[in-house]
């Protein structure tokens, strides 16, 4: 029962920072009908800003909450700059022409951020600070927490719920669902399309920029072409849990890192990613617009 | 008259080629075919810097069989490719023997063009691939993984008594390879594995795979990969509270393994040959001194220092024999024995194995230093 648990406790560490990449995706898919392909890289890119932040700012070994506070948000104000720069430079002139033509420069401006990054830090493994966060940790019963992996949970629950508020309850998150249902009427509505599709990357960078270095505070190694791995998995929770569907993404990537535990753990590490695969097929079988998906299929 | 000039050109030319011939039998060519560019490009110059240390030093008392030594570098990139293309640029050359390469790849893909040309060739390369053609013209510098899987063994059973040994490897041909090695050499032993797995390299998360092992209560956690992945699963061990010893295989050796690892470095065993700068060999401290005096730094791994030795042996078999036919050479460097090397002594197996192992366990301290623990 204590391995069950814990692995739950792995499961849904990983599933988090998934699922905080995974708004990325689904945000702009849900608003532009585009996959940005070029955000799992942003996801990377973040956490060597964050390393940079936090080289430049304070000395080697602090642990404060100055230091998390100042590298979380220095961090996600430029990654989120670069995401308002990439809509404007590699999306907004494609915005009406061919679906594929959008793709294809998202994939460009994927490598093009990747190979940024392995420019300016270069191409080895980086080692992000150990003492970024307390070592502390914490045995309940059998299982065993850290402190590192109790930030993940609840800053990206407390992400999540206030995105979900924010989009429902506020006024610029109704204007935000009138773009993603007709951006046409939206217009008409008085609403200004760009500014939301702005804002829609400032917070989908911003969202990815917290799981880049989380990424790095809770694995420590991080390298340039890091991010396809982390874009395809969330990408895939993004699909699970239905394409532009927000509460539908936390619970895809939920899901999927819990799926890949439970997989690694009591079967195999040689199978964990067939059966996700598989449970991606079987959901999409059976739900084609995935797990909380709207009837949005026949506007593709 | 007209019919003289084409007689004086040509016994020009034979004058000349004659002249020519006599300068090149004044020295002897040494290949180095090393990755001076690339990934590997420190240990390729190490190795390049080591080799010409070493001529160096015998042309200043005169060369050899009364002749200098030149060296012809060939940069190979560690490709196989590139690898192919020196290795006939060094025999055009008329090298007698080549020191290289370092990775075990761009050595294999080398080593029948030296071979069908009578050229000695020794490498550091650890695959088991590279001795399994027989050439008489190869001789390893270093030692197979095998050597490396039994010394594991016989620490595990012999010295630390463990129970109960969890052996981890990831997908690599090289981690694979040491892993199974390792598996097979316990098992001789009679040792007790509760866990043979393998982990995916690059993923990062390995707490699921951690987490299972930790039901299994282990003494021990082997892993046969590379730093990049034993770090990780060093500092998850910890986190999990897996009370286990971890060893990690030789390429767990590296500085970036402490920094990965953080704080839970601290009481980590590693298995590997000595650290150039804990070489208890007298001629391993004269040559690490004159090393240091000409290049300002210390040479980039042991991998360079078993490099500099193939080409000690080389040499040192041409005095004995007198003779710089690589066929004669050869044998002699077949027969040597214990002859006294940088990195131990040397011995060569007929297929060019060389015989000995000479591997510790280190234990990393609080302050990221090695202590011998174990030999």
């Amino acid at each position: 029962m204590d391995i069950f648990l814990q692995q739950m406790v792995n499961g849904l560490t990983i599933g988090s920072l998934y699922a905080l990449v995974a708004l990325g995706y689904t945000m702009v898919y849900g608003v532009m009908r585009l996959i940005n392909f070029a955000h799992g890289d942003l996801v990377a890119f973040s956490a060597f800003v964050g390393l940079s932040v936090y080289g430049s700012l304070f000395s080697e070994g602090t642990t404060s909450l100055l230091a998390v506070v100042s590298v979380f948000l220095l961090s996600a104000l430029v990654v989120a700059f670069v995401g308002v720069l990439l809509e404007r430079l590699a999306y907004r002139p494609l915005r009406t022409a061919p679906r594929l033509s959008a793709v294809v420069s998202a994939l460009g401006a994927g490598l093009v951020i990747q190979n940024s990054v392995m420019l300016i830090w270069g191409p080895n493994m980086k080692i992000f600070p150990t003492d970024f966060f307390p070592s502390t940790l914490w045995s309940v019963g059998g299982i065993v927490i850290t402190f590192t992996q109790v930030m993940i949970l609840s800053l990206s629950s407390v992400l999540m719920v206030g995105l979900y508020f924010f989009i429902n309850q506020t006024k610029i998150g109704t204007a935000i669902r009138a773009v993603a249902i007709d951006q046409d009427a939206a217009k008409l509505m008085g609403i200004n399309v760009n500014r939301i599709v702005m804002i829609i990357f400032i917070i989908g960078s911003a969202l990815g920029a917290v799981a880049g270095l989380f990424i790095g505070a809770y694995y420590r190694g991080i390298t340039f072409d890091m991010g396809w791995m982390y874009g395809l998995n969330a990408f895939v929770a993004a699909i699970m849990g239905g394409i532009g569907n927000i509460p539908g993404a936390m619970l895809g990537g939920l899901l999927l890192g819990l799926f890949n535990a439970m997989i690694t753990g009591y079967i195999s590490t040689q199978w964990a990613e067939t059966f996700t695969f598989v449970l991606l097929i079987v959901i999409l079988v059976f739900r084609p617009t995935g797990i909380l998906g709207e009837k949005v299929a026949e506007k593709v | 008259m007209k019919k003289m000039l084409p007689k004086i050109a040509a016994s020009l030319a034979v004058c000349s080629i004659l002249a020519g011939a006599s300068v090149a039998a004044d020295v002897i060519k040494i290949g180095v075919q090393a990755p001076i560019t690339g990934s590997y490009a420190s240990e390729g110059q190490s190795i390049d810097n080591g080799v010409k240390l070493i001529v160096e030093q015998y042309n200043a008392k005169g060369g050899i069989l009364g002749k200098k030594i030149e060296v012809v570098t060939c940069d190979d990139q560690g490709t196989a490719q590139q690898a192919a293309i020196c290795a006939k640029k060094l025999v055009n050359e008329g090298v007698k023997a080549v020191i290289g390469s370092y990775t075990s790849g761009a050595t294999e893909a080398a080593q029948t063009t030296y071979f069908r040309a009578g050229v000695l060739q020794t490498s550091d390369g650890t695959s088991d691939s590279l001795i399994a053609h027989k050439y008489w013209t190869f001789f390893r510098n270093s030692f197979p993984n095998s050597a490396e899987a039994d010394f594991t063994a016989k620490y595990f059973v012999d010295g630390k008594q463990y129970k109960k040994i969890v052996v981890l490897s990831d997908y690599s041909s090289y981690s694979t390879d040491l892993g199974d090695a390792t598996i097979k050499a316990l098992k001789a032993k009679n040792a007790n594995i509760v866990y043979e797995g393998k982990i995916k390299s690059g993923t990062q998360n390995f707490t699921a795979t951690l987490t299972k092992i930790k039901a299994m209560e282990p003494d021990v956690i082997y892993f046969s990969g590379y730093y990049t992945d034993g770090g990780l699963l060093r500092a998850q061990q910890q986190q999990l509270g897996i009370k286990a010893d971890f060893v990690g295989g030789d390429s767990n050796d590296n500085p970036d393994f402490m920094k990965l690892a953080g704080e839970s470095a601290k009481g980590t065993f590693m298995i590997n040959v000595p650290t150039p700068d804990i070489l208890p060999y007298d001629i391993a401290k004269t040559f690490l001194v004159d090393y240091k005096a000409k290049y300002n730094a210390m040479p980039a791994s042991i991998w360079s220092l078993m490099n500099v030795d193939g080409l000690r042996a080389i040499l040192h078999a041409m005095e004995q024999t007198k003779s710089e036919d690589t066929k004669v050479v050869a044998e002699a460097m077949h027969k040597l024995k214990d002859f006294p090397g940088i990195t131990g002594p040397v011995t060569f197996r007929e297929d060019g194995e060389r015989i000995g192992g000479g591997y510790m366990t280190y234990e990393v301290q609080a302050d990221k230093s090695y202590k011998i623990v174990y030999q």
